[in-house]
């Protein structure tokens, strides 16, 4: 055996065995129904839109912010993010949020907002 | 319309280009002034479409679509500028420039060398016309009209002098959902403008303006870095190719080099500007956040950066004429190299990472996706075709056995350690087009042992001869670097504080590195600076390894409401918040003066809200010392209007059925009045209203009042209660559901009402980043030795 193959090969093999047991580990799903989310006791990201009637709190006290999401279908749950609004979160279109379901509300590790730079094909949708 | 042209003859071109270069390959020799001539039309049409582009965008001319959707004024004019590539029709503009103008230099290299340029040339020419055919008036040309399909324009963008006008009755449209209007914009409208002669750009005299997170200092430097290193990139690639198309592996590795050095040092600094970037201004707190789009650019990266080392091996080698080792290493690197690029663009641009990534492109449609798919296809089949044909031959000419103890082994298993880190870091960037995200703890985890083997081998590989060392030898001249080492280690430990085992190793890893690169950087500069560049590029690394460690870990960051005038203690610091001030380009500062142990300064964090989303956005400020940064991120800002009794007002909590006296009144809290329906609506989030029965009894008089919590869901207001008999106000400040209510008692008359007094409040997330100056220090030095190789290798190639 050459001591190149040797070399290589025992890294190679040492670390893809670890990247597939953190991947297993750390992956997190995408869920756009959210009665899966409720269901679920994993971390997921969770897509959806901001129901925009129910506006958003933000606790200065406790630095929450929290707010309500719902999917396609009308489930909603009410997101928990312990930090402040995110940028842009008024004008999104969509919010992708990150975490967990615990104890009837979604509690979110990060927020990522998606913005409408696509506004102009989904009004001449609506228009027509 | 002469833009389309333009990029409608650069495509043709560098078609030509190619057919001609592939005559040249079978050996005609008239076809290469052909070919020569067809390249230097492109490149013509390219920067003369580039500079009508961007004149397109200094004049405002919003007629471009393009220029209208990303463009818009009140810029300064560098950033004006930089909006030539804030979108995916620009970006892939400027990537196509670039790969031009380095392939201009390319022909030019190539001419000089034997008979390289038809093969090299003819690969280099098919990427060229992948990004001619991206930007073609069909798919992502950035010269089409605002016209040419339908569009909505908001009615704010457009000149209100016309507005009356006739010829605009049917084609202004309402939406009554958020109640702008917009002109629909249609090639019949136009043509009414013109009639009427109205010019267009008199018409249309705003853009969408570009996108405040965007609108940045770096926003000028970043992106366009970025694509020098993708487009130099391609070289490397393009002579692999070259070097399986002749079956001949000597020379492609010498001259292969200096571009590959090249490319990797303009896209190492380019990947850590942006980390700068967002560390600096964007506010997300770290240099590197894993994020899909940062990773995808780092993989060919580190991809590029193995290959520099095994490609040295191999010329080293044949230089000796020993044979030349890694051959097919080299060759599968350097075309990996490209393909990676080429993957990171179609990670960022398909729109897959949509989900995952807060700056990638939106989708760009369907036929984009299938070119780039495309794009990316073809090269792989190139690439790796090129290698399976070639494979037989390959095997039998090179198969060598290397010596444990050499420098070359040390490099292959440097340069596999860099391969695993790379997969790693492709594995969980691409786990979302399986619908998968990793958590940022896969990358940290995996890569800190890697980086503690990459620090060993790259210290271990320079004490290593070539060929073979005596284990005795090894161990005699390591001693004085592993005892610096783990003096620094103890330093950290002990002095630093640093006790997490895998940090502990990973410090003594790098520290090792360090001492061997500075020793020998220090022997070396003065008698030959040009060979000194790895070694000061890995004294860059090892410091940038110390500076991850020392940030990465050892970051202290705490939240705090910094309340105007009122010092508060703050991660050892007193910070004071005294009020915010308009900047200069219409945003607010929040002036915070910090004093940490005497010495005074200011922090001056910036909140405003742009306009062009309606958003709030927050940029950090720091306080840059040499050990350490104290970063102050705004997180939000309230004058809200606290209620406090006033001079003769008293704050009582009564519970359930107790009393308190108050100028001759005796005050009783009943009961809480809480309708049936109000109770399921409190539960379910919507309206309800609380009230708290209260009696009081003066002058043998009783009353009964309510003083009220209402509530709409979200905000909570507190109606208060009066008895002018009694000249007594009666505010509920606060309940309790287990039986007491918080009062708030005044007189009506005489000055009494409760003083309104104003507090300021600024909530900020402050933190202390240690060190973090290695981390920028590291880069520069790395990115200082990539130059000063370049230089020793570009004149190596011509030997």
């Amino acid at each position: 055996m050459k001591s190149k193959y040797i070399f290589g090969g025992f890294i190679i093999v040492v670390f893809f065995s670890l990247m597939g047991y953190l991947f297993t580990e750390t992956n997190i799903g995408y869920e756009e129904d959210f009665s899966n989310v409720i269901n679920s006791e994993k971390t997921v990201r969770a897509t959806g839109f901001w129901v925009k009637e129910k506006s958003y709190n933000v606790d200065n006290q406790k630095k929450l912010f929290s707010f309500y999401m719902k999917d396609y279908n009308d489930t909603e749950i009410k997101v928990v993010y312990k930090g402040a609004i995110p940028n842009n979160f008024e004008s999104a279109t969509s919010v992708v949020v990150t975490g967990k379901y615990q104890n009837g509300v979604f509690v979110a590790k990060d927020i990522l907002t998606k913005c409408p730079s696509k506004y102009e094909e989904e009004f001449e949708g609506s228009a027509t | 319309m002469i833009g389309n042209i333009l990029v409608t003859l650069a495509l043709l071109a560098s078609i030509f280009t190619m057919i001609m270069y592939y005559y040249s390959y079978k050996g005609y020799t008239n076809t290469l002034v052909y070919a020569r001539i067809g390249y230097h039309v492109m490149a013509v049409a390219v920067v003369v479409a580039s500079a009508l582009l961007l004149h397109a965008i200094i004049t405002h001319d919003y007629s471009y679509k393009y220029v209208y959707s990303y463009s818009g004024s009140g810029m300064s004019l560098g950033l004006l500028i930089s909006t030539f590539y804030a979108g995916q029709e620009g970006s892939f503009m400027l990537w196509f420039l670039f790969t031009t103008i380095v392939g201009l230099v390319l022909l030019d290299y190539s001419s000089k060398r034997g008979d390289l340029e038809p093969r090299v040339m003819l690969v280099f020419t098919l990427a060229v016309s992948f990004l001619a055919l991206m930007v073609n008036p069909a798919l992502k040309s950035p010269f089409n009209f605002i016209w040419m399909e339908e569009a909505y324009i908001d009615i704010s963008k457009i000149n209100q002098a016309f507005l009356s006008l006739p010829l605009l009755q049917g084609h202004i449209f309402q939406d009554a959902q958020n109640n702008t209007s917009f002109v629909r914009m249609s090639a019949e409208l136009v043509a009414g403008l013109k009639g009427a002669g109205i010019a267009f750009n008199q018409f249309l005299i705003e853009g969408k303006g570009l996108n405040p997170l965007l609108q940045n200092f770096w926003m000028q430097i970043h992106p366009p870095l970025l694509f020098v290193g993708f487009s130099m990139a391609t070289v490397p690639f393009a002579f692999a190719f070259a070097a399986m198309m002749k079956n001949d592996y000597q020379d492609w590795v010498k001259q292969a080099l200096p571009w590959t050095l090249a490319g990797m040092g303009v896209l190492g600094l380019a990947i850590m500007l942006g980390g700068y970037w967002a560390y600096g201004v964007l506010g997300w707190g770290g240099y590197w956040g894993w994020d899909p789009v940062e990773n995808s650019s780092l993989v060919p990266w580190i991809i590029g950066v193995a290959s520099v080392h095994t490609l040295l091996v191999q010329k080293k080698t044949q230089d000796s004429g020993k044979g030349s080792r890694f051959v097919k290493t080299n060759l599968i690197l350097s075309i990996m190299t490209y393909l990676l690029v080429l993957y990171s663009t179609f990670l960022t641009r398909s729109g897959i990472l949509g989900d995952s990534s807060v700056h990638s492109f939106v989708d760009p449609g369907m036929t984009v996706y299938l070119l780039l798919v495309l794009f990316v296809g073809t090269f792989t089949l190139l690439g790796f075709g090129g290698i399976i044909y070639r494979w037989k031959y390959l095997n039998q000419k090179f198969n060598f056995e290397d010596d444990t103890l050499s420098r070359e082994l040390a490099l292959f298993t440097g340069a596999a350690t860099l391969i695993a880190s790379a997969v790693i870091i492709l594995v969980g960037t691409s786990a979302p087009i399986f619908g998968q995200t990793v958590e940022i703890r896969f990358y940290n985890e995996l890569n800190l042992p890697i980086g503690i083997i990459i620090g060993l081998i790259n210290g271990l590989s320079l004490i290593l001869k070539w060929k073979h060392t005596k284990g005795n030898d090894l161990w005699k001249s390591s001693q004085i670097y592993l005892g610096v080492a783990t003096a620094i280690t103890l330093g950290v430990v002990f002095i630093g504080g640093v006790t997490d085992v895998m940090q502990v190793i990973f410090t003594f890893s790098a520290s090792f590195a360090l001492s061997v690169n500075s020793d020998i950087a220090y022997k070396i500069v003065r008698k030959k600076t040009t060979f000194a560049g790895a070694y000061i590029a890995h004294v860059g690394i090892a410091l940038f390894m110390l500076g991850v460690v020392a940030t990465g870990g050892y970051t202290s960051n705490e939240q705090v409401d910094l309340v105007k005038g009122k010092p508060t203690e703050v991660l050892g610091r007193q910070l004071t918040f005294t009020g915010y001030s308009p900047t200069v380009d219409g945003k607010y500062a929040f002036n915070i003066e910090v004093d940490e142990g005497g010495s005074k300064s200011t922090v001056a964090p910036v909140m405003y809200i742009a306009e062009f989303n309606n958003s709030l956005m927050r940029e950090p400020d720091i306080l840059t010392t040499l050990t350490k940064d104290f970063y102050v991120s705004p997180l939000s800002y309230d004058d809200k209007r606290q209620t406090q009794s006033g001079s003769d007002g008293r704050a009582v909590t009564l519970t359930k059925g107790t009393s308190t006296d108050y100028n001759g009144a005796k005050i009783t809290f009943e009961s809480f009045d809480f309708p049936e329906e109000g109770m399921s609506s409190m539960m379910g989030g919507g309206d309800f209203e609380i009230g708290a029965k209260i009696i009081v009894n003066v002058d043998g008089q009783t009353f009964e009042v309510e003083p009220k919590l209402t509530s709409d869901g979200q905000n909570r207001v507190f109606v208060p209660a009066s008895i002018q008999e009694a000249n007594l106000k009666i505010g509920m400040t606060n309940l309790d559901a287990s039986g007491s209510v918080s009062l708030l008692l005044s007189t009506i008359s005489g000055g009494s009402e409760p003083v309104q007094t104003p507090e300021e409040v600024l909530s900020v997330e402050a933190s202390v980043k240690p060190f973090i100056n290695l981390v920028w220090l590291g880069v520069l030095l790395m990115t200082a030795g990539f130059v000063v190789s370049v230089v020793r290798r570009t004149k190596e190639s011509q030997s």
